[in-house]
């Protein structure tokens, strides 16, 4: 049943991508297709509680392939196709033929082959594999990221990618070749027992780590979001990064675990968390702006897996489940919201084509479902009950205050990172409310904003989708609670509780109440709307006489503070000449926050190697004589070593 | 006998100093296969009861470094219609110098070494490293592809005076075959020195740092 249905998936996937060039309807209709069998085979994996695996004697690579797909794979499956199937049809009018003549038709091939490649990373249960999929699912997402090659910063943030996606990839080519020579086997499944395969989790971590955007190795993560068409954004951020916590849940479950391992884990998802969403402030770019709330949330994502790696090693079932069912809700709900955040930003540059948020502003008016669609996705994204961002992050803080109870180190660790937890939520929700405030309320800043228009159908719908699936996850956690307890038990056989957490059921509750409530507050107001009219008035304008749209908020004020309490690790960059003497003659302010590790540690890094490697080149200058004299002296060195008593 | 070996080691070592202030190819030449000779003799000294075994390789020695490789060096030298080295990286007065200073320091350096006490008082092991390190000189120091050729082969014979400490366990077969190789790379660089030579009307080997690549 289950094969059938994946091989249906393949089919369609395969089929969409020979008919994309020419066809666009029939490849959104088989593209759809393809993702309804995957999704089907995931949830009847999910629901039905059945591990399904295939043996198959077909050699790749001189290996035997062998599918698996259990609670984790198809828990990963069901995000990939629902943000997948929501891209794809969001595309059809956001990336359209009209608008995109020439790499409209290359990127719903390299669209297929995306989705295609992500979903053999999830099921190959061979390192080979393995590698081979993710190295083709990197190349795919090049090839979308770069879409718009001719804008220098899209070609430049896809060399980006592509060079750290391989550092990456150099890091699980050792690892899983380690994996190999130690076991013997190319052959994935649970090793737990082989205690020697541990330290291999620090590679894993490594490599899986820089593709999830963990910092500080989130570098190339922010041009790739913001310079790709926003529905690959939406699919980079919300999937593609995912599949490094993929790994990193997938291997902590079948790998034995080097102590200290869940610490580690525990403190970059924080320092993720916290310095994500401070980037994120000094950012005025929308689309960079969401692109660091990903390295944010993955380090939420972390700190509920790290912290269950941490009750793992101390042998405390009851709070690491919570920690873990916490940060694995999360990947989904992450997914969800961010995508329709990039959904939406993709609308607002659709409609008035810059990102720039000082450029922006009063959308609201034009736009009202963007507007209000991105307001929920921004309500999630910060944590807000009653939607899913509060679901997963209420899981992790049961999780961490009940560690606090322990009476172990995880006690003293849990108070700071639930403290830290907390302030970054607060951040987060101060960066949507300068977002939304600026991009949507307020005048238009330009006249390219008091020119926006609504976007269409095709692209609302996949909105609506998302919209929903957040508001579903945020008023009935319960019932997913089941999916959860699948995973777990996928990633540590008995950790597994069928039970939900009655704090859950009384979150559903509340949540629902909330949602009740709100709904009739401002059913209350609409109809006193009704009744009474709006009367319009002046605000308050601060005694000038003749305000102008330039006289708002911009992005850059709206966070000043915040951004200056991070000034130590932001560098923000600011030139402005003010408004001096009692005539003044002119003034300006610009400011611009850079990526810091990039532009501070690995520019200066790359600087010192290349002009290193390029004294040594020099040093090839095809004189023989020359090569002999570096020989003398190589020989006399080595003399010098065994005189001096060393050991060669 | 030792003293015979010492002074043969010694005709070798000053050679070496010859060959390193020599500058015209003739006398080069004449220097290296010189000393092809005298290394082609020790094996005499040093074995006590020379077989005919000994006396083959003795034979295909003298034969092989005293008169056929300089013999296709001159041909390759008339070929290339050159005489003389005329712009050294390392002037002859400075490698002069530093050969001297090289078998000085060689033969101080060889008291430091842990030697079996019978070759302690030989110059073997001076002459060895001397022969070396007059080899490099001229590698490093000389332009024309010809000089080039003789510093190969003096840093040859300063590894065949090594190979003669071991003369009881390393049969001199792999002595032979030694010279065997170096025979048939002396014809390879005199094919090529000629064909350099037509190509590009000079054997300066500073001109072919094109090819590096």
């Amino acid at each position: 049943m289950i094969a059938v249905l994946l091989l249906l998936a393949v089919g369609g996937m395969v089929a969409g991508m020979l008919v994309g060039r020419a066809a666009p309807r029939l490849w959104l209709g088989l593209t759809l297709a393809g993702i309804a069998a995957g999704l089907a085979a995931a949830v009847s994996v999910l629901a039905g509680g059945t591990e399904w695996e295939w043996h198959s004697a077909i050699l790749i690579g001189g290996e035997p392939l062998h599918l698996r797909l259990d609670g984790i794979s198809a828990f990963f499956l069901v995000l990939l196709g629902t943000v997948g199937g929501a891209g794809a049809v969001y595309a059809h009018e956001y990336w359209a033929e009209r608008l995109h003549p020439r790499s409209a038709r290359v990127a719903r091939g390299w669209w297929s082959a995306l989705v295609l490649t992500l979903a053999l990373v999830l099921v190959s249960a061979n390192g080979l594999h393995f590698l081979i999929a993710w190295e083709l699912f990197t190349l795919s997402a090049y090839f979308l990221v770069t879409l718009d090659r001719r804008q220098p910063a899209a070609r430049a943030a896809g060399w980006l990618y592509l060079g750290a996606s391989h550092v990456a990839v150099l890091a699980l080519f050792a690892f899983f070749a380690l994996l190999a020579a130690r076991t013997g086997s190319w052959d994935l499944g649970p090793m737990r027992e082989h205690k020697e395969l541990a330290p291999l989790f620090w590679l894993a971590l490594f490599g899986f780590g820089l593709k999830a955007g963990l910092f500080p190795l989130h570098i190339w993560l922010p041009d790739a979001h913001a310079n790709a068409p926003s529905h690959v954004s939406a699919m980079m951020s919300g999937v593609a990064i995912k599949m490094g916590i993929y790994g990193l849940v997938r291997f902590s479950g079948w790998l034995p675990m080097p102590t200290g391992a869940g610490w580690v884990v525990a403190a970059l998802g924080v320092a993720s968390a916290v310095l994500g969403v401070a980037f994120a402030l000094g950012q005025h770019d929308l689309k960079r702006l969401l692109a660091y709330h990903s390295v944010e949330n993955v380090g939420i994502i972390l700190i509920g897996l790290g912290f269950a790696l941490v009750a793992v090693e101390q042998g405390d079932t009851m709070w690491g489940r919570l920690a873990l069912a916490g940060g694995i809700l999360h990947v989904w709900n992450h997914g969800l919201f961010k995508a329709l955040l990039f959904f939406g930003a993709g609308s607002v540059l659709h409609a008035t084509g810059s990102r720039e948020m000082s450029r922006l502003g009063g959308l609201w008016r034009p736009m009202p479902w963007t507007a209000t669609l991105f307001g929920l996705g921004a309500v999630a994204i910060s944590g807000l009950p009653p939607l899913n961002g509060f679901v997963s992050e209420w899981l992790v803080y049961l999780g961490l205050f009940d560690a606090t109870q322990s009476h172990s180190e995880a006690a003293w660790a849990a108070i700071p990172a639930a403290i830290l937890l907390g302030v970054t939520g607060a951040m987060a929700l101060a960066c949507f409310v300068k977002v939304c405030g600026v991009v949507f309320l307020g005048a238009p800043r330009s006249a390219e904003a008091a020119r926006a228009h609504e976007c269409g159908g095709m692209m609302r719908g996949p909105m609506l989708l998302l919209g929903a699936a957040c508001v579903a996850i945020g008023l009935a956690p319960v019932l997913f609670w089941p999916v959860l307890a699948r995973v777990t038990s996928a990633w540590r056989p008995g950790w597994a509780d069928a039970t939900a957490p009655a704090p859950l059921l009384m979150l559903g509750g509340v949540h629902l109440a909330l949602a009740a409530a709100a709904g009739l507050a401002g059913w209350l107001l609409w109809a006193r709307v009704k009744q009474r009219g709006l009367a319009r008035a002046l605000t308050w304008d601060c005694g000038y006489v003749a305000p102008t749209a330039r006289m708002q908020y911009t992005a850059g004020s709206f966070a000043g503070t915040i951004t200056a309490w991070f000034a130590w690790i932001l560098h923000p960059i600011v030139q402005e000449q003010r408004a001096e003497a009692v005539l003044p003659a002119g003034a300006s302010h610009r400011s611009h926050t850079p990526e810091t590790v990039l532009e501070r540690v690995i520019e200066p890094m790359g600087t010192v190697v290349m002009a290193v490697s390029g004294a040594v080149r020099r040093r090839q200058h095809g004189r023989v004589q020359s090569y002999l004299f570096y020989l003398l002296i190589g020989v006399a060195v080595l003399a010098g070593v065994v005189l001096a008593g060393g050991e060669i | 006998m030792n003293n015979y070996l010492n002074l043969l080691i010694g005709l070798a070592m000053g050679l070496n100093l010859i060959a390193l202030g020599s500058s015209r190819l003739p006398s080069l030449i004449r220097a290296v296969s010189a000393q092809g000779i005298v290394l082609g003799l020790m094996p005499l000294l040093l074995e006590h009861h020379p077989d005919w075994r000994v006396l083959v390789v003795v034979v295909a020695t003298v034969a092989g470094k005293g008169f056929v490789i300089p013999w296709l060096l001159r041909r390759a030298m008339r070929a290339a219609t050159i005489e003389r080295e005329l712009n050294p990286l390392v002037g002859f007065v400075p490698s002069l110098l530093l050969g001297a200073g090289g078998t000085i320091a060689a033969v101080a350096f060889a008291r430091l070494l842990p030697l079996l006490p019978e070759h302690a008082g030989s110059l073997l092991v001076p002459g060895a490293l001397a022969s070396v390190l007059t080899g490099f000189i001229l590698l490093i120091g000389r332009v024309k592809a010809i000089s080039q050729v003789c510093g190969y082969l003096i840093l040859e014979n300063g590894i065949y005076l090594f190979g003669l400490l071991l003369i009881r366990s390393t049969p001199l077969l792999v002595e032979a075959g030694v010279l065997l190789d170096l025979t048939v790379g002396v014809f390879v660089i005199g094919i090529i020195v000629d064909r350099i030579q037509r190509a590009f009307d000079s054997l300066d080997t500073r001109k072919l740092t094109v090819l590096r690549e």
